[in-house]
């Protein structure tokens, strides 16, 4: 049953979208519903989403939520299956580019006047509300962020190699890393073996090296940036780290080896945010471990933002519609960003949410703190091994080419670099 | 088959029908069902391989385009070299183990049944179970690798599922233990089957047991063996749950293989037509085993019939 969005369905749909605000006044006595789907089903993820739903449902709303436990790929398969039956949910979770690609095939909702009436966009990051009004027009929220580049240093590492100042440039890394190793840190970088990490390690080597080259490179996908020297020293700070690392890990996920980073085994980790709650979760205490944003090269903070969001897919039930009204305006209400990074331990997307409070770690200041600052010197960009940067399509090729790299260490960073390049031009 | 006897033979009565129905229905329904389903989802693919689908399914027509695309990355190459090695070394390393279990089995030993039991077992075994249960013992740091180290041995090194020449060959290995116990239970029924006569003569004439099973029982298997190798390289094809549980595709991406392409250009890439245009190309290949296979048959069927 192939799917086509003509121009006219096109044109009804934002009609009636733009006519929403107006209908769900007319429908005040409509009990406002949500059919939600995400992958968010248990642990931190699991708790902060039906926290948000018990929100909902003390606005008198019905919260209908189905999760999909998984990876973000399996949430899409039912939404894709939910998509063709023409019946979507009257939200779910989508991020980053993905939502410029799903909008076209099934009509969204428009949000800009509930957007407006919030006053939302001004305290949102420019790039990140690019991501989220991909025909000039909100259709989708961000729910909450984190940076994918952020430095964790483990105090007993530390230790070892006598060393309290945590490195802000990539040679401070570097000489760290060394000193970690004659100090008799066996493995001086932590981590795990899956795509998504191998693509983090690349991101934060080159966006700390360049954050200019990165926005062109990997973002604008820019032809001359993909084959500049930028590029290639990525590839070799790359190979510095994956010397550092325990090559014993195979496709283990990075948690498995959160003991023997704690314990002095293993030394500094490049990982999200997210590592915090999972490292807190694993009852391990702040004493154990630091965060700093990750190495950058010019010294001012740069921060590889990861957002999830929610897009809003066309129903044309008045009590969807309403509970969709209601879905923007929790998302975008300061207290529930604010109750949901608490539990997540992620970041509000609001820049103008106070982090001084109770109930915020260290970490999230830092982190809110590097977003500040990266935004105003211009080094936020998106991340590519979390599938903000770019498509799926063309996420997978590049990450192809640098997990490969990470794992043989045969290929030279000119190769890397050249086959990157090839990459962009075989998926384009 | 039917112990009434009819009016007239070849065609059979109304009430003859009637009672037979419930058994035509068995039979018929399910199969055309099978046969719909398999026919059409088949032909669908093929018709989405040559659509510009992304997302969702689209019509439109690109020609080959997906094809050369696939044909193209790197992913496919590594995944076609690797079916190639994989294939050819588990159906005959998994073929020669069965027989070799078969022929120790088949001495007449006590406790033939729990042994029998013993090595069919990892066929009951999930090959997701089998792939994960692999990965921890091939893992150099917590496997056997750390096992022999700690027993003394340092210097002892096993790191075939970090090393990424060697990676295919742990999948071959983990396959093999998973189904050598089938060829096994094949070759054993094939043994058994041999007719006692053939192996007194042989005795009689003066044949060791080396010369008999060589020279008499061995060539007698051999319509088992092409059963056995069609079933495991189907097997080999279409392999997805091993590799995926085991090493998915890694290091790096050094075992991929068709299936996990497939997958991964369909649900990880959102690239519907290049998946299909995958696995088409997979079809093809086990269409190249197949019908060889079926041609062979029918030649049997018919030299059989007339002699």
């Amino acid at each position: 049953m192939p799917i086509t969005t003509t121009r006219r369905r096109l044109l009804a749909g934002s009609a009636a979208a733009l006519a929403l605000p107006a209908f769900a006044r007319a429908q005040g006595a409509v009990k406002p519903r949500l059919t939600a789907i995400s992958q968010w089903s248990a642990g931190s993820d699991g708790a902060a989403i039906t926290a948000l739903g018990k929100k909902f449902e003390e606005k008198g709303g019905i919260w209908q939520h189905s999760p999909v436990p998984g990876f973000t790929t399996e949430m899409m398969n039912k939404l894709r299956a939910q998509i063709m039956a023409g019946d979507p949910p009257a939200c779910s979770q989508l991020k980053g580019p993905e939502i410029a690609a799903w909008s076209k095939i099934a009509p969204t909702v428009d949000l800009d006047a509930v957007v407006a009436a919030a006053g939302y966009e001004k305290v949102v990051a420019p790039d990140l509300a690019k991501l989220h009004k991909p025909g000039g027009k909100w259709i989708a929220l961000p729910l909450q962020i984190y940076s994918t580049n952020m430095l964790f240093l483990s105090k007993r590492a530390m230790d070892k190699a006598k060393a309290d100042k945590i490195p802000v440039t990539w040679a401070e890394f570097n000489d760290l890393a060394e000193r970690m190793k004659a100090g008799g840190v066996p493995y001086p970088v932590a981590n795990g073996g899956t795509r998504p990490d191998d693509g983090q390690k690349f991101e934060a080597a080159l966006a700390g090296i360049s954050p200019a080259a990165y926005r062109a490179a990997i973002m604008n996908l820019d032809a001359k940036a993909l084959k500049g020297p930028e590029i290639k020293a990525a590839f070799v700070q790359v190979r510095k780290i994956a010397d550092w690392m325990d090559p014993n890990v195979g496709a283990q996920h990075f948690s498995t080896n959160l003991k023997r980073f704690i314990d002095g085994d293993m030394g500094m980790m490049i990982m999200g945010g997210w590592a915090q709650g999972v490292l807190r979760n694993a009852g391990f205490k702040f004493e154990d471990f630091m965060i700093a944003p990750g190495p950058s090269d010019n010294s001012k903070p740069v921060f590889l933002l990861n957002a999830d969001a929610f897009i809003f897919w066309q129903r044309k039930e008045p009590d969807l519609q309403a509970g969709q009204t209601l879905m923007a305006q929790l998302v975008m209400d300061p207290a529930i960003q604010t109750m949901y990074s608490q539990i997540t331990g992620s970041i509000p997307v609001r820049t103008d949410v106070d982090l001084s409070g109770e109930g915020w770690s260290d970490g999230q200041r830092r982190t809110a703190a590097a977003l500040k600052d990266a935004i105003a010197s211009n080094q936020a960009v998106l991340s590519l091994a979390h599938n903000m940067a770019q498509e799926n399509g063309m996420t997978a090729a590049l990450i192809d080419v640098i997990t490969e790299y990470v794992k043989d260490k045969t290929i030279k960073p000119e190769q890397a670099a050249t086959r990157l390049a090839e990459a962009v031009e075989g998926a384009r | 088959m039917t112990n009434a006897v009819s009016t007239k033979p070849g065609r059979p009565a109304a009430s003859d029908l009637v009672r037979r129905l419930p058994e035509y229905l068995m039979i018929w329904v399910p199969l055309l069902l099978c046969a719909v389903h398999l026919v059409s989802f088949s032909l669908w693919t093929i018709w989405i391989s040559f659509t510009p689908s992304t997302l969702v399914p689209v019509s439109g027509w690109v020609g080959l385009r997906n094809y050369t695309a696939v044909l193209a990355s790197r992913n496919w190459q590594i995944a076609f070299d690797n079916l190639l090695l994989f294939g050819s070394a588990f159906v005959l390393l998994s073929a020669v183990t069965g027989l070799v279990l078969a022929i120790l089995l088949d001495q007449r030993i006590r406790g033939e049944n729990a042994l029998r039991s013993i090595f069919l077992y990892p066929l009951a075994v999930s090959f997701v179970v089998t792939g994960t249960v692999w990965s921890w013992l091939l893992n150099p740091g917590i496997g056997i690798q750390k096992l022999v180290h700690d027993l003394g041995w340092t210097s002892f090194k096993f790191d075939w599922l970090i090393d990424r020449d060697m990676a295919i060959w742990t999948i071959v290995i983990a396959a093999i233990w998973q189904s050598s116990g089938f060829a096994m239970a094949l070759f054993l029924a094939g043994l058994r089957s041999v007719d006692a006569d053939i192996i007194k003569a042989a005795q009689i004439d003066g044949a060791g047991p080396i010369r008999t099973y060589w020279r008499i029982i061995l060539p007698t298997l051999w319509p088992i063996t092409i059963t056995v190798v069609v079933v495991q390289l189907q097997f080999a094809i279409s392999a997805f749950d091993l590799v995926r549980a085991l090493t998915n595709g890694g290091p790096g991406i050094a075992t991929q293989l068709p299936a996990l392409v497939v997958y991964d250009l369909m649900f990880q890439r959102s690239l519907l037509g290049r998946g299909a245009a995958a696995a088409v190309l997979m079809l093809l290949i086990l269409l190249a085993v197949l019908l060889p296979y079926a041609a062979w048959r029918y030649v049997q069927k018919r030299r059989a019939t007339h002699a």
